[in-house]
């Protein structure tokens, strides 16, 4: 019939008016009804909202008549968040909102939350991968959290603390991944044991070692020297940069490098290749001669190491100080970003951000009269997003195929 | 005869594929082969094992940081109150005994209430983490209920609290069974989400200028009102202002019998053993599986919300912030139906041992002299943790159990292969 | 094509292997030529797959050795196998679906970039190379998810080839194919055999065999029976080496009664859980007093259009009816009350909820109705009481009522399952593979209840993959060869020509 570049063309000028390009411009609209209201552009009119929100409303409307269900409602949901949150914006004080939205703080401050849910995220991602469902990130990274300052506080230095507490977390994984994998125990109920297990360890020792004093301040004294993890300055002139960016931890620039191998690695090497077909199909990867069970245990306990990163980074970059059950429920948190973004670590990463963001406006809001109360609410935003993404409503999370899955040759 | 075993051996492995067929894609394979193992394995041997496995581990941490661990574990028991079951304990051993058996059982109530609602969607081929969230919910809405309606009728406003929280717990668990019956959504990632969402928003509630804080003291503190006095539970053991034993204890009981006769003695129950176990016969049968996912949930969450509403109106009176946020009944009772082997006996006694065990090692239980209590409380965690992995690993506890029977010559016993 | 070197590429010199109670392959030996294909012919359960997964390295042999060019090899894994040049396309391909044809190719041999990262593009260019150079064509960028079956086997060939395999099993490869796609398969073999690479090729269906074997061995419980040159086969000689037995177990039945017709099946399509059309129009009907047989090997659509009949799958075309009413679109529950009652294929599976007593698996169907339960409570005793009336009945051995059915020998599990369906007085029964697994007593006993129930005018639908309970027991057979009735016979045919129709061969004959 018609060549294919002339079917090509049609296509891209179709394309525009999509159902589903609409639905996205929607979505996109939904947003900025929000973001006019804030800082730097303070809209001060309701209309303004308003009016861009039901822009993005009835975008919405077409969409989902025109058959693009999922964007569609996407569209009237955002639309309908934005005038709400917009219209509660230009009603607030400009004071308040200028110092709950100082954009540059707030990155900071997002980037310094994110960091440990993007380390226990990419543990996450590398035992599920290998098709060991891990909800044992939690304990991995507590334990991390407490060797890891002990390790700094006993031999002064932070290099050592922070390889003293991979080496536990590591250790903990292992011990996970001979039942999950050698025994072929249930990874919900290992997992849950692992976290019962860390809590109890870690609490044991710390209070064993430490008693009620608790550790010694990092953020004073010599412990500023050797044994926290160093922060890194890296411009001088004041501006938005400089408080984005400018002194970030050393551990937060090392979660990106990790990121990116991590990428590289699971996507781009014979090595993922081969971790992901284990974890997809451990009986083809058997059959052409990969040991699952090695994998599983190599990808089990660097996901355990990694979480103790997290967990670290936590103690002594962060915090400064070790308590019982410190990382509350961070673990669960880089898990949801794990599932939110779909196993990838573009998309973990990206949920991590996101949740790192509610939890750096959660604490902004804490300082704000009036919204205090409303902190602690956002910090089930994570979870409620989770539990959307899981049940369909933006596009289905497909886990590995042989996640949670014991292996055994015949 | 060769023909006929080869057919058969053919046919099994036809259905290894197509029950590992019927596995692929979810997130982690549904719990209903290992509930049949969980279920048959060992019986009681298996279950006692696993517990002295864990106290034997937990007796070498104790060793190991420096304590005798016989005069230990001696203290702990003394702690939970249990001695008063011995009739040559008198005098005033015997009040302190009476006193920490009280406790004792006031942590168990929750503890067997939780460990059903684990149990019951165990049953049903579910794993329930969300044991806690349903738990939070309940006390929530016990603590609202029962500390409005100021005029209420003391057993009424009872009634009404209990029923209101045990439903909203019910409802709650049931928006899993929900969505695993809708879209398939794994109810162990939904359960851990709902969870963190019941400790935020609980934390929300009564924090500082959170909308159900108490306005008393000049709304300083992030608590609850009181609850109506009227709306208190009857204390039928011990003195009501040192939190004696209230008549909730009956209620958990109860609650035994109910989760045994609904599994056992009910079509309802029935179809949720059918789905349980084997849900292709289920489906074949007639039974809508789906249609049971939400149900079992939804009973699941009703005991676990019931436990959160006898606690308020037992002995908590009103939630502050924090004991939302260090409760942990939620999740010992997955120990608890675990240990318990998902049977109302098994859910009895596991959850008196974890029971036991808190109140034996908490910091006014425990004989100071003896083994630090701040340290106890955690190896409390540690004994749980370690009863949870072994109890996940019946494989290898039978397996130490076949090599201490190997030990006795002329009982050979056959190992089962892993 | 034939080979004519003078060492076979592959020897298998009196292989055995037992399983617990049985010998799954009796002292088999085999040789193969180079650039030969190899044959290999059986019914389900003779033994080939035992035989391929021992030269596979997955079992080991209990005595007999493996030859490959003259040198004798000890396989111990998958990975041995590979190494000596043996690949296998496995039945049920080892693809991972979410990733491309390439990566699934180059898996666990990749080439790299610069020593860490993978080397797509050469990847793809390997696999390209490959391909075009034995007529295999398949895109190396597609995701396996996204091409056809026929498509999804060439990759599987491909990765042999990639692996240096110069002798290539092939598991069954037409089972999932389209007739064309069967042709375009036979295409590449012979490109295969052209460049010196040696083929087995392991099959059910009679002319595929002839048209691309140059030579056919016939497996028969667990025994060589013969060794053929393709050019001087039959279909005749095959078939009776295939299927031939010594014992015809007959039953003894009188002359059918027709009555009405009780199940009434027209036009069925099914889709199966690929989404692939699995029964592909099928009309029919059962009536009173008559068992009806299919007949068919495994995966022609039997256990498809079973489902859809139960309620188990829904048809996407056609209508059922049983006993006059419509169930097309009804429930597995509706069904069963509407008056059909449904032997499993599967016992354990589906048949029985084997952590359930007795009393309980009998109860499966009606534990809601009363006596045996009312509003909403189980009367125990009833089910129990019960549960013992119909054990005596059904002659159980190995348990009472309160036993868990996974305690009981398979025949007792069949004789429970036949207990609680012909208890429910149905009017039509469906009994799929009724006597699958279990020893002559008990495949004595559910043949002669299942003529028994024919005279008690049921309308009887028996679905069975074995010839001999297909002729002894049905009144007319119908045989089912890729989701269509390819013919309708009489139980005085042979079964040499069932067998035929069975494999698709030239139905001479048939009364469809």
């Amino acid at each position: 019939m018609s060549t294919p570049e002339l079917a090509r063309s049609r296509a891209d000028w179709g394309r525009l008016g999509e159902p589903k390009t609409i639905g996205a411009a929607g979505i996109a609209a939904g947003v900025l009804a929000f973001w006019l209201t804030l800082p730097p552009l303070k809209a001060t009119s309701l209309v303004v909202p308003v009016v861009v929100g039901l822009v993005a409303v009835a975008c919405g409307g077409w969409a989902v008549s025109a058959g693009a269900k999922r964007v569609g409602w996407g569209a009237v949901a955002a639309g309908l968040l934005g005038v709400g949150l917009g219209i509660a914006a230009t009603n607030s004080g400009r004071a308040n909102l200028t110092t709950t939205f100082a954009w540059s703080a707030l990155i900071a401050s997002m980037l310094v939350y994110a960091t440990p849910l993007t380390y226990a995220a990419m543990g996450g991602l590398w035992s599920e991968r290998s098709g060991v469902v891990n909800i044992g990130l939690e304990g991995m990274m507590l334990t991390g959290a407490f060797f890891g300052i002990w390790g700094a506080d006993k031999t002064g230095n932070w290099v050592l603390g922070l390889l003293i507490g991979m080496g536990a977390g590591g250790l903990l994984a292992l011990v996970y991944a001979f039942f999950a994998i050698h025994l072929r125990t249930d990874q919900i109920v290992g997992g849950t044991a692992i976290n019962f297990l860390a809590l109890g360890i870690t609490g044991y020792l710390f209070i064993d070692v430490y008693g009620s004093n608790g550790t010694p301040d990092l953020s004073t004294g010599h412990w500023l020297h050797g044994q926290s993890i160093p922060d890194i300055p890296i411009s001088q002139h004041a501006g938005f940069f400089q408080t984005a960016f400018g002194d970030l931890n050393l551990m937060v620039w090392v979660s990106f490098a990790v990121l990116i191998l991590t990428y590289l690695i699971v996507f781009r090497t014979p090595l993922g290749l081969r971790l992901r077909s284990v974890g997809e199909h451990p009986r083809a990867a058997d059959t052409v001669g990969i040991s699952v069970f090695r994998t599983r245990y190599a990808a089990v306990t660097l996901s355990g190491m990694l979480s103790a990163m997290g967990g670290a980074y936590l103690t002594i970059g962060f915090v400064h100080s070790f308590n019982q059950n410190m990382t509350e429920g961070r673990g669960f948190i880089a898990l949801a970003a794990l599932i939110f973004g779909k196993w990838r670590p573009s998309g973990a990463f990206a949920a991590a951000l996101l949740f790192g963001f509610s939890s750096a406006l959660a604490q902004r809001l804490g300082t704000v009269p009036h919204w205090a109360s409303y902190a602690v609410l956002f910090q089930a935003l994570p979870y409620v997003l989770t539990l959307i993404a899981v049940a369909g409503v933006i596009g289905r999370s497909i886990p590995p195929a042989a996640d949670g899955q014991p292996y055994s040759k015949q | 005869m060769t023909e006929q075993g080869d057919r058969e051996r053919g046919a099994e492995e036809a259905q290894r594929e197509v029950v590992e067929e019927r596995k692929g894609g979810d997130y982690a394979p549904s719990v209903a082969d290992s509930l049949a193992f969980y279920q048959r394995a060992g019986g009681i041997v298996t279950a006692l094992m696993t517990a002295v496995i864990a106290f034997l581990i937990g007796g070498i941490v104790v060793l190991a940081s420096g304590s005798n661990p016989f005069s230990t574990y001696k203290a702990v028991f003394n702690g939970t109150g249990l001695n008063w079951l011995f009739p040559w304990v008198t005098g005033a051993t015997r009040a302190t005994a009476a006193l920490n058996l009280q406790q004792t059982l006031l942590l168990t109530t929750p503890l067997i209430l939780c460990g059903l609602a684990v149990a019951f969607a165990f049953r049903c081929g579910m794993f329930n983490i969300g044991g806690e969230g349903q738990y939070i919910v309940g006390s929530i809405m016990a603590v609202w209920i029962a500390s409005s309606f100021v005029k209420m009728n003391g057993p009424l406003h009872i009634v009404l609290t209990i029923v209101v929280a045990a439903l909203a717990g019910g409802l709650y668990a049931g928006i899993a069974g929900f969505l695993k019956a809708t879209v398939g959504a794994h109810e162990v990632i939904s359960t851990i989400m709902l969870n963190w969402i019941a400790f935020w928003v609980g934390s929300w509630l009564f924090a500082l200028g959170g909308p159900l804080q108490s306005k008393a003291n000049g709304a300083s503190v992030p608590v609850s009102n009181d609850i109506v006095q009227s709306a208190h539970l009857h204390v039928f053991w011990g003195d009501p202002v040192l939190q004696g034993l209230h008549v909730g204890f009956f209620i958990a009981l109860t609650g035994l019998v109910v989760y045994w006769l609904t599994l056992n003695r009910t079509t309802l129950g029935y179809q949720v053993r059918a789905v349980g176990f084997n849900p292709e016969a289920a489906r074949y049968g007639g039974i809508g599986v789906a249609r049971n996912y939400f149900r079992a949930m939804a009973i699941a969450g009703t005991f676990a919300g019931l436990a959160g509403a006898i606690d308020v109106l037992g002995w908590e009176f009103r939630l502050n912030v924090n004991d939302i946020q260090v409760s942990n009944i939620g999740f010992i009772a997955i120990a608890v139906a675990l240990l318990g082997r998902n049977t109302a006996v098994g859910v009895f006694f596991s959850a008196l041992l974890f029971g036991a065990l808190l109140n034996g090692t908490s910091t006014r239980n425990l004989d100071p002299t003896v083994f630090r209590p701040d340290l106890a409380g955690n190896l409390t965690l540690i004994i749980q943790g370690l009863v949870v992995l072994f109890v996940g690993a019946d494989v290898l506890v039978i397996w130490i159990w076949n090599q201490r029977r190997r030990l006795r010559p002329g009982r050979a016993a056959a190992v089962p292969s892993p | 094509m034939r080979g004519l070197a003078e060492t076979p590429v592959l020897e298998l010199r009196g292989i055995t292997k037992r399983f617990p109670g049985i010998v799954a392959n009796d002292r088999v030996s085999l040789d193969l030529m180079p650039g030969e294909v190899h044959a290999l012919l059986g019914e389900n359960g003779a033994g080939k797959s035992t035989l391929m997964n021992v030269l596979y390295g997955l079992y080991h042999p209990d005595e007999g050795e493996i030859l490959v060019k003259g040198k004798k090899l000890s396989l111990g894994s998958p990975k041995d196998a590979i190494e000596a040049g043996i690949g296998m396309v496995h039945q049920h391909f080892m693809l991972i679906p979410v990733m491309t044809v390439a990566e699934n190719v180059v898996l666990a041999t990749e080439p790299t970039r610069g020593r860490f990262l993978l080397d797509y593009a050469e990847a793809e260019r390997r696999v390209r190379e490959l391909s075009e150079r034995f007529g295999l064509a398949v895109d190396p960028t597609a995701k396996i998810e996204s091409i056809g079956v026929g498509q999804q086997q060439r990759v599987e060939i491909l990765k042999a080839l990639y692996r240096g395999a110069d002798i290539l099993v092939l598991d069954e490869p037409t089972a999932v194919l389209t007739p064309q796609e069967a042709e375009e398969l036979f295409a590449v073999i012979r490109s295969l055999t052209e460049q010196g690479k040696s083929v087995i090729f392991i099959s059910h269906k009679l002319h595929e065999v002839l048209e691309v074997a140059d030579r056919i061995s016939v497996l028969r419980r667990g025994k060589l029976v013969e060794t053929l040159s393709g050019d001087g086969a039959t279909e005749e000689s095959l078939a009776r080496a295939m299927v031939g037995r010594d014992v015809l177990l007959r039953v003894d039945k009188k002359p059918s009664v027709p009555g009405e017709p009780l199940l009434v099946v027209d036009g069925l399509h099914v889709f199966d859980s690929r989404g692939l059309e699995a029964v592909r129009g099928v009309s029919f009907d059962v009536r009173a007093g008559e068992i009806v047989g299919i007949a068919g090997v495994d995966g022609n659509g039997q256990a498809e259009l079973i489902d859809a009949l139960t309620g188990l799958t829904r048809a996407s075309a056609g209508s059922v009816s049983v006993a006059g009413r419509d169930v097309t679109h009804a429930s597995a529950k509706h069904v069963l009350d509407a008056g059909l009652g449904h032997i499993p294929q599967d016992r354990q599976l589906r048949g029985l909820v084997l952590q359930f007593s007795l009393a309980e698996n009998i109860a499966l169907h009606d534990f809601d109705k009363e006596p045996n339960s009312r509003l909403g409570w189980l009367h125990p005793r009833v089910l129990i009481s019960r549960a013992r009336t119909l054990l005596k009945a059904f002659d159980v051995r190995g348990g009472g009522a309160m036993t868990r059915a996974s305690a009981l020998s398979g025949g007792n599990q069949q004789k429970v399952i036949l207990a609680r369906e012909i208890e429910r007085n149905p009017r039509v029964l469906v009994a799929a593979q009724p006597t699958r697994g279990l020893d002559v007593g008990a495949i004595e006993f559910v043949h002669r209840r299942l003529v028994e129930e024919r005279d008690e005018g049921r309308a009887i639908l028996l679905v069975s993959l074995e010839l001999d309970e297909i002729l002894s027991l049905s009144d007319r057979i119908f045989v089912m060869y890729g989701g269509m009735f390819v013919g309708e016979f009489t139980p005085d045919v042979s079964e040499q020509e069932l067998g035929i129709a069975m494999i698709g061969g030239t139905v001479k004959g048939a009364a469809a």
